[in-house]
Protein backbone atom coordinates (compact mmCIF):
# COMPACT_ATOMS: atom_id res chain seq x y z
CA UNK A 1 0.00 0.00 0.00
CA UNK A 2 1.43 3.36 -1.02
CA UNK A 3 0.27 6.95 -0.76
CA UNK A 4 0.32 6.95 -4.56
CA UNK A 5 -2.13 4.05 -4.88
CA UNK A 6 -5.07 6.43 -4.92
CA UNK A 7 -3.91 7.68 -8.30
CA UNK A 8 -4.54 4.30 -9.90
CA UNK A 9 -8.24 5.10 -10.25
CA UNK A 10 -7.48 8.58 -11.60
CA UNK A 11 -5.06 7.10 -14.10
CA UNK A 12 -7.68 4.59 -15.23
CA UNK A 13 -10.21 7.39 -15.71
CA UNK A 14 -7.72 9.46 -17.67
CA UNK A 15 -6.68 6.47 -19.78
CA UNK A 16 -10.33 5.69 -20.46
CA UNK A 17 -10.87 9.20 -21.80
CA UNK A 18 -7.68 9.03 -23.87
CA UNK A 19 -8.84 5.70 -25.28
CA UNK A 20 -12.04 7.30 -26.60
CA UNK A 21 -9.93 9.94 -28.30
CA UNK A 22 -11.94 12.62 -26.49
CA UNK A 23 -10.48 14.37 -23.48
CA UNK A 24 -11.95 17.78 -22.64
CA UNK A 25 -9.33 18.28 -19.95
CA UNK A 26 -6.56 18.59 -22.52
CA UNK A 27 -8.06 21.19 -24.85
CA UNK A 28 -5.51 23.85 -25.72
CA UNK A 29 -6.43 27.22 -27.18
CA UNK A 30 -3.45 28.02 -29.35
CA UNK A 31 -4.67 31.55 -29.88
CA UNK A 32 -7.47 33.67 -28.51
CA UNK A 33 -8.71 35.98 -31.25
CA UNK A 34 -11.55 37.67 -29.40
CA UNK A 35 -13.90 37.14 -26.47
CA UNK A 36 -15.79 34.57 -28.53
CA UNK A 37 -13.25 33.11 -30.93
CA UNK A 38 -10.08 31.08 -30.51
CA UNK A 39 -7.93 28.60 -32.38
CA UNK A 40 -7.92 24.92 -31.42
CA UNK A 41 -5.75 22.46 -33.35
CA UNK A 42 -5.34 25.10 -36.03
CA UNK A 43 -9.09 25.57 -36.47
CA UNK A 44 -11.00 28.77 -35.84
CA UNK A 45 -13.37 27.91 -32.99
CA UNK A 46 -16.38 29.70 -31.55
CA UNK A 47 -16.00 29.89 -27.79
CA UNK A 48 -19.32 28.91 -26.25
CA UNK A 49 -18.07 27.54 -22.95
CA UNK A 50 -16.08 30.31 -21.31
CA UNK A 51 -18.51 32.08 -18.89
CA UNK A 52 -17.40 35.32 -20.53
CA UNK A 53 -20.96 36.57 -20.18
CA UNK A 54 -20.39 40.25 -20.95
CA UNK A 55 -17.51 39.60 -23.33
CA UNK A 56 -15.23 42.04 -21.53
CA UNK A 57 -11.95 40.14 -21.82
CA UNK A 58 -11.01 42.17 -24.90
CA UNK A 59 -12.65 45.44 -23.89
CA UNK A 60 -10.11 48.11 -24.95
CA UNK A 61 -10.55 50.18 -21.82
CA UNK A 62 -10.14 47.15 -19.55
CA UNK A 63 -6.96 46.18 -21.39
CA UNK A 64 -5.65 49.75 -21.20
CA UNK A 65 -6.37 49.90 -17.47
CA UNK A 66 -4.48 46.64 -16.93
CA UNK A 67 -1.45 47.80 -18.93
CA UNK A 68 -1.42 51.13 -17.15
CA UNK A 69 -1.56 49.48 -13.71
CA UNK A 70 1.18 47.04 -14.59
CA UNK A 71 3.42 49.87 -15.77
CA UNK A 72 2.69 51.91 -12.66
CA UNK A 73 2.66 49.22 -9.97
CA UNK A 74 4.52 46.24 -11.47
CA UNK A 75 3.54 42.70 -12.34
CA UNK A 76 2.59 41.39 -8.91
CA UNK A 77 2.18 42.25 -5.25
CA UNK A 78 4.56 39.47 -4.12
CA UNK A 79 2.72 38.83 -0.88
CA UNK A 80 -0.45 38.86 1.16
CA UNK A 81 -2.15 42.03 2.28
CA UNK A 82 -1.81 41.14 5.96
CA UNK A 83 1.94 40.56 5.73
CA UNK A 84 2.97 42.90 2.92
CA UNK A 85 0.32 45.60 3.00
CA UNK A 86 -2.40 46.58 0.56
CA UNK A 87 -2.17 48.64 -2.58
CA UNK A 88 -4.59 51.54 -2.65
CA UNK A 89 -6.46 49.94 -5.56
CA UNK A 90 -7.39 46.91 -3.40
CA UNK A 91 -9.30 49.16 -1.03
CA UNK A 92 -10.76 51.21 -3.88
CA UNK A 93 -12.13 48.06 -5.52
CA UNK A 94 -13.65 47.00 -2.19
CA UNK A 95 -15.30 50.40 -1.80
CA UNK A 96 -16.67 50.21 -5.34
CA UNK A 97 -18.07 46.72 -4.73
CA UNK A 98 -19.74 47.83 -1.49
CA UNK A 99 -21.28 50.76 -3.33
CA UNK A 100 -22.42 48.51 -6.17
CA UNK A 101 -24.20 46.10 -3.82
CA UNK A 102 -25.42 48.98 -1.61
CA UNK A 103 -23.86 47.61 1.55
CA UNK A 104 -21.22 48.94 3.91
CA UNK A 105 -18.65 46.19 3.57
CA UNK A 106 -16.77 44.31 0.88
CA UNK A 107 -13.66 42.18 0.82
CA UNK A 108 -11.58 41.03 -2.15
CA UNK A 109 -9.93 37.61 -2.48
CA UNK A 110 -7.40 36.31 -4.99
CA UNK A 111 -9.78 33.79 -6.59
CA UNK A 112 -13.47 32.95 -6.44
CA UNK A 113 -12.63 29.61 -4.84
CA UNK A 114 -10.57 31.38 -2.17
CA UNK A 115 -13.47 33.77 -1.56
CA UNK A 116 -15.84 30.92 -0.73
CA UNK A 117 -13.27 29.12 1.40
CA UNK A 118 -12.23 32.36 3.08
CA UNK A 119 -15.71 33.55 3.90
CA UNK A 120 -17.15 30.22 5.05
CA UNK A 121 -14.17 29.26 7.23
CA UNK A 122 -14.17 32.69 8.86
CA UNK A 123 -17.90 32.81 9.37
CA UNK A 124 -18.50 29.27 10.60
CA UNK A 125 -17.00 27.08 13.25
CA UNK A 126 -17.69 24.08 15.44
CA UNK A 127 -21.24 24.18 16.75
CA UNK A 128 -22.53 26.20 13.82
CA UNK A 129 -24.79 24.66 11.21
CA UNK A 130 -24.86 24.87 7.44
CA UNK A 131 -27.87 24.08 5.32
CA UNK A 132 -26.43 23.62 1.87
CA UNK A 133 -28.28 23.28 -1.43
CA UNK A 134 -27.59 19.81 -2.79
CA UNK A 135 -26.35 21.21 -6.14
CA UNK A 136 -24.02 23.79 -4.62
CA UNK A 137 -20.59 24.33 -6.16
CA UNK A 138 -17.57 22.38 -4.90
CA UNK A 139 -16.01 25.55 -3.46
CA UNK A 140 -19.05 26.00 -1.21
CA UNK A 141 -18.89 22.36 -0.10
CA UNK A 142 -15.18 22.64 0.56
CA UNK A 143 -15.54 25.86 2.54
CA UNK A 144 -18.30 24.36 4.67
CA UNK A 145 -16.31 21.20 5.33
CA UNK A 146 -13.17 23.14 6.25
CA UNK A 147 -15.13 25.29 8.68
CA UNK A 148 -15.89 22.45 11.10
CA UNK A 149 -19.60 23.30 11.14
CA UNK A 150 -22.26 20.59 10.99
CA UNK A 151 -23.39 20.31 7.38
CA UNK A 152 -26.86 19.26 6.28
CA UNK A 153 -28.11 19.35 2.72
CA UNK A 154 -31.54 20.21 1.40
CA UNK A 155 -33.05 19.34 -1.97
CA UNK A 156 -31.97 21.60 -4.78
CA UNK A 157 -34.03 24.81 -4.90
CA UNK A 158 -36.70 23.17 -2.72
CA UNK A 159 -37.95 25.68 -0.16
CA UNK A 160 -40.05 23.06 1.65
CA UNK A 161 -37.03 20.80 2.02
CA UNK A 162 -35.10 23.76 3.45
CA UNK A 163 -37.96 24.64 5.79
CA UNK A 164 -38.29 21.06 7.08
CA UNK A 165 -34.60 20.92 7.92
CA UNK A 166 -34.66 24.29 9.67
CA UNK A 167 -37.62 23.01 11.68
CA UNK A 168 -35.64 19.95 12.78
CA UNK A 169 -32.87 22.19 14.11
CA UNK A 170 -35.28 23.78 16.61
CA UNK A 171 -33.35 26.19 18.88
CA UNK A 172 -30.15 25.71 16.86
CA UNK A 173 -31.67 27.43 13.80
CA UNK A 174 -30.26 30.79 14.90
CA UNK A 175 -26.76 29.40 14.40
CA UNK A 176 -27.58 28.24 10.90
CA UNK A 177 -26.20 29.60 7.63
CA UNK A 178 -28.15 28.75 4.49
CA UNK A 179 -25.75 28.45 1.55
CA UNK A 180 -27.01 28.64 -2.03
CA UNK A 181 -26.01 29.85 -5.48
CA UNK A 182 -27.96 32.57 -7.26
CA UNK A 183 -27.71 31.04 -10.73
CA UNK A 184 -26.59 27.42 -10.81
CA UNK A 185 -23.62 26.78 -13.02
CA UNK A 186 -24.57 23.51 -14.70
CA UNK A 187 -28.27 23.86 -15.52
CA UNK A 188 -28.53 27.65 -15.34
CA UNK A 189 -31.55 27.57 -13.03
CA UNK A 190 -31.93 30.25 -10.38
CA UNK A 191 -32.62 29.93 -6.66
CA UNK A 192 -36.04 30.99 -5.26
CA UNK A 193 -34.33 33.57 -3.05
CA UNK A 194 -37.43 35.60 -2.22
CA UNK A 195 -39.07 32.53 -0.66
CA UNK A 196 -35.84 31.44 0.99
CA UNK A 197 -35.45 34.86 2.60
CA UNK A 198 -38.92 34.56 4.15
CA UNK A 199 -38.04 31.15 5.59
CA UNK A 200 -34.65 32.22 6.91
CA UNK A 201 -36.18 35.26 8.61
CA UNK A 202 -38.88 33.14 10.25
CA UNK A 203 -36.25 30.85 11.77
CA UNK A 204 -33.67 33.54 12.51
CA UNK A 205 -31.07 31.95 10.26
CA UNK A 206 -28.59 33.72 7.93
CA UNK A 207 -28.22 33.45 4.16
CA UNK A 208 -25.15 33.39 1.91
CA UNK A 209 -25.68 33.60 -1.85
CA UNK A 210 -22.98 32.88 -4.41
CA UNK A 211 -23.71 35.12 -7.38
CA UNK A 212 -20.73 33.89 -9.42
CA UNK A 213 -22.80 33.22 -12.53
CA UNK A 214 -25.39 35.95 -12.04
CA UNK A 215 -23.21 39.02 -11.49
CA UNK A 216 -23.70 41.27 -14.49
CA UNK A 217 -26.34 38.89 -15.82
CA UNK A 218 -29.44 39.33 -13.66
CA UNK A 219 -31.04 42.21 -11.78
CA UNK A 220 -31.69 45.70 -13.02
CA UNK A 221 -28.20 46.89 -12.06
CA UNK A 222 -26.59 43.51 -12.66
CA UNK A 223 -26.14 42.62 -8.99
CA UNK A 224 -27.57 39.13 -9.54
CA UNK A 225 -30.52 36.97 -8.59
CA UNK A 226 -31.04 38.58 -5.16
CA UNK A 227 -31.51 41.97 -6.80
CA UNK A 228 -33.74 40.49 -9.50
CA UNK A 229 -36.02 39.01 -6.84
CA UNK A 230 -36.03 42.18 -4.73
CA UNK A 231 -34.20 40.76 -1.71
CA UNK A 232 -30.68 42.12 -2.14
CA UNK A 233 -30.89 43.93 1.20
CA UNK A 234 -32.08 40.77 2.96
CA UNK A 235 -29.12 38.60 2.00
CA UNK A 236 -26.48 38.44 4.72
CA UNK A 237 -23.45 37.61 2.58
CA UNK A 238 -23.02 37.82 -1.18
CA UNK A 239 -19.99 36.11 -2.67
CA UNK A 240 -18.88 36.07 -6.26
CA UNK A 241 -16.06 36.05 -8.72
CA UNK A 242 -14.34 38.45 -11.09
CA UNK A 243 -13.48 35.63 -13.50
CA UNK A 244 -16.78 35.42 -15.35
CA UNK A 245 -18.74 38.57 -16.25
CA UNK A 246 -15.85 40.83 -15.27
CA UNK A 247 -13.35 38.90 -17.40
CA UNK A 248 -10.57 39.01 -14.82
CA UNK A 249 -9.68 36.84 -11.84
CA UNK A 250 -10.44 36.98 -8.13
CA UNK A 251 -13.40 36.82 -5.81
CA UNK A 252 -15.27 38.93 -3.30
CA UNK A 253 -17.72 39.05 -0.46
CA UNK A 254 -20.14 41.95 0.13
CA UNK A 255 -22.19 42.23 3.29
CA UNK A 256 -24.35 44.53 5.34
CA UNK A 257 -22.73 43.06 8.46
CA UNK A 258 -19.77 45.02 9.83
CA UNK A 259 -18.28 41.72 11.03
CA UNK A 260 -17.00 41.28 7.47
CA UNK A 261 -14.37 43.93 8.32
CA UNK A 262 -12.91 41.46 10.82
CA UNK A 263 -12.82 38.46 8.47
CA UNK A 264 -9.45 39.57 7.14
CA UNK A 265 -7.92 38.87 10.57
CA UNK A 266 -9.08 35.26 10.75
CA UNK A 267 -9.67 34.13 7.17
CA UNK A 268 -6.69 31.95 6.29
CA UNK A 269 -7.37 31.83 2.51
CA UNK A 270 -7.17 35.64 2.67
CA UNK A 271 -4.25 35.93 5.08
CA UNK A 272 -1.97 33.38 3.46
CA UNK A 273 -2.50 34.13 -0.25
CA UNK A 274 -0.73 36.75 -2.32
CA UNK A 275 -3.12 39.61 -3.01
CA UNK A 276 -4.57 40.19 -6.49
CA UNK A 277 -2.04 41.72 -8.89
CA UNK A 278 -2.32 45.40 -9.89
CA UNK A 279 -3.32 44.57 -13.46
CA UNK A 280 -6.07 42.19 -12.33
CA UNK A 281 -7.47 44.73 -9.89
CA UNK A 282 -7.37 47.45 -12.54
CA UNK A 283 -9.17 45.40 -15.22
CA UNK A 284 -11.74 44.28 -12.64
CA UNK A 285 -12.47 47.86 -11.62
CA UNK A 286 -12.81 48.94 -15.23
CA UNK A 287 -15.07 45.98 -16.03
CA UNK A 288 -17.26 46.76 -13.02
CA UNK A 289 -17.51 50.30 -14.33
CA UNK A 290 -18.51 48.92 -17.75
CA UNK A 291 -21.16 46.73 -16.13
CA UNK A 292 -22.60 49.75 -14.32
CA UNK A 293 -22.59 52.14 -17.24
CA UNK A 294 -23.40 49.91 -20.21
CA UNK A 295 -26.70 48.11 -19.52
CA UNK A 296 -26.88 47.32 -23.24
CA UNK A 297 -24.27 44.60 -22.66
CA UNK A 298 -26.78 42.72 -20.50
CA UNK A 299 -29.51 43.28 -23.06
CA UNK A 300 -27.36 41.85 -25.86
CA UNK A 301 -26.39 38.92 -23.67
CA UNK A 302 -30.04 38.08 -23.04
CA UNK A 303 -30.98 38.46 -26.70
CA UNK A 304 -28.22 35.98 -27.57
CA UNK A 305 -29.24 33.64 -24.77
CA UNK A 306 -32.87 33.61 -25.90
CA UNK A 307 -31.83 33.02 -29.50
CA UNK A 308 -29.65 30.02 -28.61
CA UNK A 309 -32.18 28.52 -26.16
CA UNK A 310 -35.04 28.86 -28.65
CA UNK A 311 -32.94 27.46 -31.48
CA UNK A 312 -31.90 24.38 -29.54
CA UNK A 313 -35.37 23.90 -28.09
CA UNK A 314 -36.88 23.91 -31.59
CA UNK A 315 -34.41 21.22 -32.56
CA UNK A 316 -35.90 19.06 -29.81
CA UNK A 317 -33.01 19.08 -27.37
CA UNK A 318 -33.79 18.65 -23.68
CA UNK A 319 -32.53 21.84 -22.06
CA UNK A 320 -32.11 23.30 -18.58
CA UNK A 321 -35.35 24.63 -17.07
CA UNK A 322 -34.78 28.36 -17.57
CA UNK A 323 -33.85 30.55 -20.51
CA UNK A 324 -30.56 32.24 -19.65
CA UNK A 325 -26.90 32.63 -20.47
CA UNK A 326 -26.19 29.07 -19.31
CA UNK A 327 -27.79 26.67 -21.78
CA UNK A 328 -27.38 23.04 -20.73
CA UNK A 329 -28.18 20.34 -23.27
CA UNK A 330 -28.95 16.97 -21.72
CA UNK A 331 -27.27 14.02 -23.46
CA UNK A 332 -28.58 10.49 -23.73
CA UNK A 333 -25.61 9.09 -21.82
CA UNK A 334 -21.94 9.62 -21.10
CA UNK A 335 -20.81 8.11 -24.40
CA UNK A 336 -23.05 10.33 -26.51
CA UNK A 337 -21.87 13.36 -24.52
CA UNK A 338 -18.25 12.51 -25.29
CA UNK A 339 -18.99 11.89 -28.94
CA UNK A 340 -21.15 14.99 -29.45
CA UNK A 341 -18.70 17.23 -27.64
CA UNK A 342 -15.90 16.03 -29.91
CA UNK A 343 -18.02 16.47 -33.04
CA UNK A 344 -18.82 20.04 -32.05
CA UNK A 345 -15.19 20.86 -31.31
CA UNK A 346 -14.06 19.40 -34.61
CA UNK A 347 -16.71 21.54 -36.32
CA UNK A 348 -15.34 24.64 -34.58
CA UNK A 349 -17.67 25.02 -31.59
CA UNK A 350 -16.26 24.76 -28.08
CA UNK A 351 -18.72 23.97 -25.29
CA UNK A 352 -18.26 22.42 -21.84
CA UNK A 353 -18.79 18.75 -21.21
CA UNK A 354 -20.29 17.99 -17.82
CA UNK A 355 -20.21 14.38 -16.65
CA UNK A 356 -21.38 12.67 -13.44
CA UNK A 357 -20.80 12.74 -10.54
CA UNK A 358 -20.30 16.52 -10.89
CA UNK A 359 -23.76 16.95 -12.44
CA UNK A 360 -27.34 17.14 -11.15
CA UNK A 361 -29.20 13.85 -11.31
CA UNK A 362 -26.12 11.97 -12.51
CA UNK A 363 -26.84 13.07 -16.09
CA UNK A 364 -24.38 14.13 -18.79
CA UNK A 365 -24.65 17.57 -20.37
CA UNK A 366 -23.14 19.73 -23.04
CA UNK A 367 -23.12 23.14 -21.43
CA UNK A 368 -23.06 26.33 -23.47
CA UNK A 369 -22.39 29.72 -21.95
CA UNK A 370 -23.54 32.67 -24.00
CA UNK A 371 -21.72 36.00 -24.28
CA UNK A 372 -22.84 39.51 -25.12
CA UNK A 373 -19.91 39.46 -27.54
CA UNK A 374 -21.31 36.58 -29.58
CA UNK A 375 -22.55 37.76 -32.95
CA UNK A 376 -25.91 36.58 -34.24
CA UNK A 377 -24.01 34.61 -36.88
CA UNK A 378 -22.00 32.83 -34.20
CA UNK A 379 -25.15 31.89 -32.28
CA UNK A 380 -26.71 30.59 -35.48
CA UNK A 381 -23.58 28.58 -36.26
CA UNK A 382 -23.73 26.98 -32.80
CA UNK A 383 -27.37 26.04 -33.42
CA UNK A 384 -26.52 24.71 -36.88
CA UNK A 385 -23.77 22.47 -35.52
CA UNK A 386 -26.07 21.14 -32.80
CA UNK A 387 -28.64 20.42 -35.52
CA UNK A 388 -26.08 18.23 -37.28
CA UNK A 389 -25.79 16.14 -34.12
CA UNK A 390 -29.50 15.42 -34.45
CA UNK A 391 -29.28 14.46 -38.08
CA UNK A 392 -25.92 12.67 -37.82
CA UNK B 1 -29.02 -7.00 14.49
CA UNK B 2 -31.73 -6.15 17.02
CA UNK B 3 -35.36 -5.68 16.12
CA UNK B 4 -35.31 -1.91 15.75
CA UNK B 5 -32.24 -2.01 13.52
CA UNK B 6 -33.89 -4.71 11.45
CA UNK B 7 -37.07 -2.68 11.06
CA UNK B 8 -35.18 0.46 10.07
CA UNK B 9 -32.92 -1.46 7.67
CA UNK B 10 -36.00 -3.02 6.05
CA UNK B 11 -37.54 0.43 5.54
CA UNK B 12 -34.26 1.77 4.17
CA UNK B 13 -34.11 -1.11 1.70
CA UNK B 14 -37.60 -0.17 0.52
CA UNK B 15 -36.66 3.49 0.09
CA UNK B 16 -33.49 2.58 -1.79
CA UNK B 17 -35.39 0.17 -4.03
CA UNK B 18 -37.85 2.95 -4.91
CA UNK B 19 -34.98 5.36 -5.51
CA UNK B 20 -33.18 2.92 -7.79
CA UNK B 21 -36.30 2.20 -9.82
CA UNK B 22 -36.26 5.88 -10.82
CA UNK B 23 -32.52 6.37 -10.99
CA UNK B 24 -30.87 3.07 -11.86
CA UNK B 25 -27.97 3.48 -14.27
CA UNK B 26 -26.26 0.13 -13.71
CA UNK B 27 -25.27 -2.22 -16.52
CA UNK B 28 -27.94 -4.84 -15.79
CA UNK B 29 -31.49 -3.99 -16.91
CA UNK B 30 -33.03 -4.95 -13.56
CA UNK B 31 -32.54 -3.07 -10.33
CA UNK B 32 -30.79 -5.27 -7.76
CA UNK B 33 -32.42 -6.71 -4.65
CA UNK B 34 -31.53 -4.67 -1.61
CA UNK B 35 -30.82 -6.26 1.78
CA UNK B 36 -29.37 -5.05 5.06
CA UNK B 37 -25.97 -6.23 3.89
CA UNK B 38 -26.09 -4.45 0.52
CA UNK B 39 -23.05 -2.22 0.11
CA UNK B 40 -24.26 1.00 -1.50
CA UNK B 41 -20.87 2.04 -2.84
CA UNK B 42 -19.12 -1.15 -3.92
CA UNK B 43 -22.21 -3.31 -4.39
CA UNK B 44 -24.45 -0.88 -6.24
CA UNK B 45 -21.70 1.42 -7.47
CA UNK B 46 -23.71 4.46 -6.53
CA UNK B 47 -21.69 7.61 -6.96
CA UNK B 48 -21.45 10.22 -4.22
CA UNK B 49 -24.22 12.29 -5.77
CA UNK B 50 -26.64 9.35 -5.83
CA UNK B 51 -25.85 8.40 -2.24
CA UNK B 52 -26.61 11.95 -1.16
CA UNK B 53 -29.81 12.04 -3.20
CA UNK B 54 -30.93 8.84 -1.51
CA UNK B 55 -30.00 10.31 1.88
CA UNK B 56 -32.34 13.26 1.30
CA UNK B 57 -35.18 10.76 0.84
CA UNK B 58 -34.15 8.94 4.02
CA UNK B 59 -34.00 12.17 6.02
CA UNK B 60 -37.48 13.17 4.93
CA UNK B 61 -38.95 9.75 5.65
CA UNK B 62 -37.55 9.54 9.19
CA UNK B 63 -37.78 13.31 9.78
CA UNK B 64 -34.14 13.52 10.78
CA UNK B 65 -31.07 15.43 9.66
CA UNK B 66 -27.88 13.47 9.08
CA UNK B 67 -24.65 15.46 9.16
CA UNK B 68 -22.59 15.11 5.98
CA UNK B 69 -19.61 13.90 8.00
CA UNK B 70 -21.62 10.94 9.30
CA UNK B 71 -22.07 9.67 5.77
CA UNK B 72 -18.36 9.02 5.27
CA UNK B 73 -18.41 5.81 7.35
CA UNK B 74 -21.60 4.37 5.88
CA UNK B 75 -21.14 1.44 3.52
CA UNK B 76 -24.10 -0.88 3.99
CA UNK B 77 -27.81 -0.45 4.59
CA UNK B 78 -27.22 -1.83 8.06
CA UNK B 79 -24.59 0.88 8.75
CA UNK B 80 -27.12 3.47 7.69
CA UNK B 81 -29.81 1.95 9.90
CA UNK B 82 -27.53 2.35 12.91
CA UNK B 83 -26.91 6.01 12.03
CA UNK B 84 -30.65 6.65 11.63
CA UNK B 85 -31.36 5.13 15.04
CA UNK B 86 -28.54 7.13 16.65
CA UNK B 87 -29.80 10.40 15.16
CA UNK B 88 -33.40 9.61 16.13
CA UNK B 89 -32.40 9.02 19.74
CA UNK B 90 -30.11 12.06 20.05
Amino acid sequence: MSILDKFTAVHALKSGLAHTGVDPTTVVFERIISATEGVVEGRSTILAGTNNYLGLTFDPDCIAAGIDAMRSYGTGTTGSRMANGSYSAHGELEAELADFFQVDNAMVFSTGYAANLGVLTALLGKGDIVLLDSDAHASLYDGCRMSGADIFRFKHNDVQSLERRLGRLQDRAGRCLIVVEGLYSVLGDSAPLAEMVKVKERFGASLLVDEAHSLGVLGERGCGVAEQQGVLDKVDFIVGTFSKSLGAMGGFCASKHDALKLFRYISRPFMFTASPSPAVVATTRQALQRLRTKPELKETLWANAKRLYKGLEELGFELGPEVGPVVAVRCRDRESALSDWNTLLTAGVYVNMMLPPATPGGASFLRCSVSAAHSTDQIDTIIKEFAKLRSG
Amino acid sequence: MDNSTEVVAHKLAEILTDYLENNWVGSSPDTPTITAQTNMVTGLQLDSFQVMEFMLEVEDHFDIAVDLESLAEIQTINDLALVVITVQSS
